[in-house]
Order: C-alpha cells, then sequence, then structure tokens
C-alpha cells in the first residue's frame, strides 16, 4: 500500500530529534501499549499483520501521532476486526473507569 | 510517571497536551482492563514483557559481542559470515533478533541501518529503539542523505569513504561492528565492551575514546 | 489456505520463551532461488492496496544480488494472513545514484532485503 510509512526519501521532515538519557518508555500507557501488542503477537495476530495495521492509519493522523500512538491504533484496529473487543465495549470501559475516578 | 519530553523536530511527540495524555492513559487502561477480562493478554505476560525490556535487553548485550569480535578474530569471521550462529554461540539471541547480520564499518566503509517501513531494530541485542531511530526524519532522511544525517550525530564521512545505508525491509536485523578504536590494545574484553555505544552499533557514531568511561579511560 | 492463529492467552511462560527465543520465520526447504548472487535485478514496478515490504523508493531501479539469506516466509501474504508462500530473500544493492540521481554520492549505495516476489530479471 503507497501508505503514509513508506517514508523513504521524503523530505523537510526536519532535525533528527535525538534525546539525551532518554528512557524506555515515556510514560506507563506506552509500556502497557508495547506489553499488550506484544501479548497478542503470533497468538492472535501475524507480526506483519499488525504492521500492516499501523500502515492503515489515514496519512495525516500517522504523520502526526508519536510511535506508540500508531501502536494503539493497530492494535485497537486488529482486536475490533477480529472481533476480539467492540468499540462499544472500549467506551463503554472509559466511561466506566473515568467515573470511578471522579469517585476516588 | 514521566514527564513527556520535547525535543527539536517536527516529529510528533508522545502528547504534549497533559488532558489528551490523560485521555489515552485512560483509553489504554480501558483496552488493558477488557483484554484481561476477557482472557486474551495475562498481566503476568504483560509484567515479564515490560520488565525485559526495561531491566534486562539493551545495547550492552550489542556491546558484549562487539568486544568479542574485537579480541577474537575468529569469532569475527564467524560473526561476519552468518551472525545468527555466531550470536547464537553466546546464547544471545531472542525476539525480534532471530536473524543477524553484522555489517562491519572500515576505513573505506561506514555502514548506517534504519528501517523506512516501520522501525525495525535488533531488540534482544540493542533493547528496544531510541526515539531518534523511529523518528520520520530518520526513516526518511537515512536512505536519501544519510552524509548529512550522520553529519547531525557529529560524524563527518570523507567523500572516499563508502556510505551504506541498509534497510531493514524483511525480517532479519542489522548491527553494526564498529571499528576497534586506537589506543585500546591494553584493555580487556570487559573494558573494551564498556566503549561501545548503542549508536555505534547502528552506525551513527564511531567508537571514540575520547567518550571513555572515567573507570575504563584510567 | 489462510493463516490461523492459536489464539490462547500468552502465560508469562510463554511470553518468557518468545522473548528468548523469538519467532523463526526462515523456512527450511529446498524451494530454488529466482536470482543468484551476482545477477542485476529490477524491483518491480508495482502498487499493491494491500501490505507489501518493497518501498516505493527502489521500484523500478537496478541493482545487484550480493547475497542469497535463504528462504523465508514472505511478509507481503503473511500480513494479510492468506499464506507463508516461502521464498528467498537477497541482499540487493542499488547505488545511491540509481535510486536518487547524480545529486547522491557516487560512491553510496542501499542495501534492501528483497524477496523473490519483488524482483524481476532485467
Amino acid at each position: 500500500m503507497n501508505g503514509p510509512h513508506d517514508l523513504g526519501g521524503m523530505q523537510s521532515m526536519g532535525a533528527i530529534p535525538i534525546e539525551e538519557n532518554e528512557p524506555i518508555f515515556h510514560s506507563e500507557w506506552e509500556a502497557k501499549v508495547f506489553a499488550m501488542s506484544f501479548a497478542t503477537f503470533g497468538n492472535f495476530f501475524t507480526v506483519d499483520e499488525t504492521r500492516h495495521a499501523s500502515e492503515r492509519m489515514p496519512p495525516g493522523k500517522y504523520l502526526s501521532s508519536s510511535y506508540y500512538e500508531r501502536w494503539l491504533f493497530a492494535l485497537e484496529l486488529l482486536l475490533t476486526e477480529h472481533s476480539l473487543v467492540s468499540s462499544a465495549e472500549i467506551e463503554e470501559k472509559i466511561a466506566e473507569l473515568s467515573q470511578s475516578n471522579e469517585l476516588s | 510517571m514521566t514527564a513527556y519530553h520535547h525535543h527539536a523536530g517536527s516529529d510528533p511527540k508522545s502528547s504534549s497536551d497533559s488532558n489528551i495524555a490523560s485521555d489515552i492513559a485512560l483509553r489504554v487502561k480501558a483496552i488493558e482492563a477488557l483484554l484481561i477480562e476477557k482472557g486474551i493478554v495475562d498481566p503476568a505476560a504483560l509484567d515479564t514483557i515490560i520488565e525485559t525490556y526495561e531491566t534486562k535487553v539493551g545495547p550492552h548485550i550489542g556491546a558484549r559481542i562487539v568486544a568479542k569480535a574485537w579480541v577474537d578474530s575468529e569469532f569475527k569471521q564467524r560473526l561476519l559470515a552468518d551472525g545468527t550462529s555466531a550470536i547464537a554461540e553466546l546464547g544471545l539471541t531472542g525476539f525480534s533478533s532471530e536473524h543477524m547480520i553484522v555489517v562491519e564499518n572500515t576505513s573505506e566503509i561506514h555502514n548506517l541501518i534504519v528501517c523506512t517501513l516501520c522501525s525495525c531494530y535488533p531488540w534482544a541485542i540493542l533493547g528496544l529503539p531510541p526515539t531518534w531511530y523511529k523518528s520520520f526524519a530518520y526513516r526518511s532522511r537515512a536512505v536519501i542523505e544519510p552524509r548529512v544525517v550522520l553529519k547531525e550525530f557529529g560524524l563527518e564521512i570523507p567523500e572516499n569513504v563508502e556510505v551504506r545505508v541498509w534497510d531493514s525491509t524483511s525480517d532479519l536485523r542489522y548491527l553494526v561492528l564498529p571499528e576497534r578504536p586506537e589506543g585500546t590494545e591494553g584493555l580487556s574484553e570487559e573494558e573494551l565492551a564498556k566503549l561501545v555505544t548503542r549508536n555505534a552499533m547502528i552506525g551513527a557514531a564511531k567508537v571514540d575514546l575520547t567518550t571513555v568511561p572515567s573507570e575504563v579511560s584510567q | 489456505m489462510a493463516i490461523e492463529t492459536s489464539n490462547e492467552c500468552m502465560s508469562a511462560e510463554a511470553a518468557r520463551a518468545i522473548l528468548d527465543n523469538g519467532l523463526n520465520c526462515r523456512v527450511n526447504c529446498d524451494i530454488p532461488p529466482q536470482f543468484q548472487v551476482g545477477e542485476l535485478v529490477r524491483a518491480k514496478v508495482t502498487h499493491p492496496k494491500t501490505y507489501t515490504r518493497l518501498p516505493r523508493y527502489v521500484r523500478g531501479k537496478v541493482g545487484n544480488i550480493m547475497k542469497d539469506y535463504g528462504v523465508y516466509v514472505f511478509p507481503d501474504t503473511v500480513g494479510q494472513r492468506l499464506s507463508t508462500k516461502p521464498q528467498h530473500v537477497y541482499s540487493v544493492r542499488f547505488a545511491a545514484q540509481e535510486v536518487w540521481g547524480k545529486e547522491a554520492s557516487a560512491n553510496d549505495a542501499l542495501y534492501v532485503d528483497l524477496f523473490d516476489d519483488h524482483l524481476e530479471k532485467v
């Protein structure tokens, strides 16, 4: 697919963002997205299927998302496409968690 | 929790807006809760995976391979001929390093590794890739203007040196064997390993005695 | 023949085993290579709407087969769960000027891993 991921030779991407003393993950959610993806590699999806899922992100969104945001998109896309989790279930769970956050 | 970092370049950051960041964090928590409830992921497996990449694997593993190649020329020959088996001799294989190719930097050839299509990287040998390796800037520019990219890392490659850029488009993973710096003849394999940086094993740096940790430079 | 997955929850022990041993993509079988080391090849001009590991910047460009890495599963079909379609993977060297024109350094080169199905004879 001639998607936004096929970046070789594209110009105007700016300087290489070199970060000193970089942590492995920049936040807990990044670690969780990584681990949930890893835990489904092979068992539920082929690794190439997960790569392709992130490539299917709309180009504007792909190019304005961080690395783990793209992983999250791919994970959610595959979970819903394979009917393992529905979008409605995700939204319900978000509502439930944010309510219990407000109460606490 | 770690603060979100800002850095130069046009690449999107881990969401800098704290509202967006907390939305994403909540969304991820929700998905995690659902996957655990449904028996799709095991929280113990998630812990094992995160702990492995945060504390066990990293560039120190690749550095051991490089240092061994520097002191053991037979190992070096095996490593360059068949990276997968030579690394397996040391018991250092693992996920996303199953099929390894090692390329040697010399006074005539400078190798640089990239993955333009995603961010393939030898996880078991170097750990998870740094932000710069995953950035759109690096993925797009490394193949078309590698010498300009290398200058941003402080490396000026003479015009008579051939720059080879390796695009990781298959399931093979690449490791650069950097040149052993002069003046390290007296160092042990262990001391040499401490000199080898992650960036040098991607081809974005040379191993340089000026960056020697103090305990080794004495 | 579609690729099926186990759809089993990965235990911590299973995760440990995958972390330590990885997932093998190499296939032990005698599929003959379509190309030989030293041969000039052209990366196909093709624009599949599906998954491919053939980057756009080399399509239509001529390169040299430097090494035959052996037989591996084919990501382009694995990514669609269609089949493993095992075939040879080669290290193909493209001169930087072949890909980017005279502005590129005459000494430099790109090495791209390409599969039999990505290549054609020149």
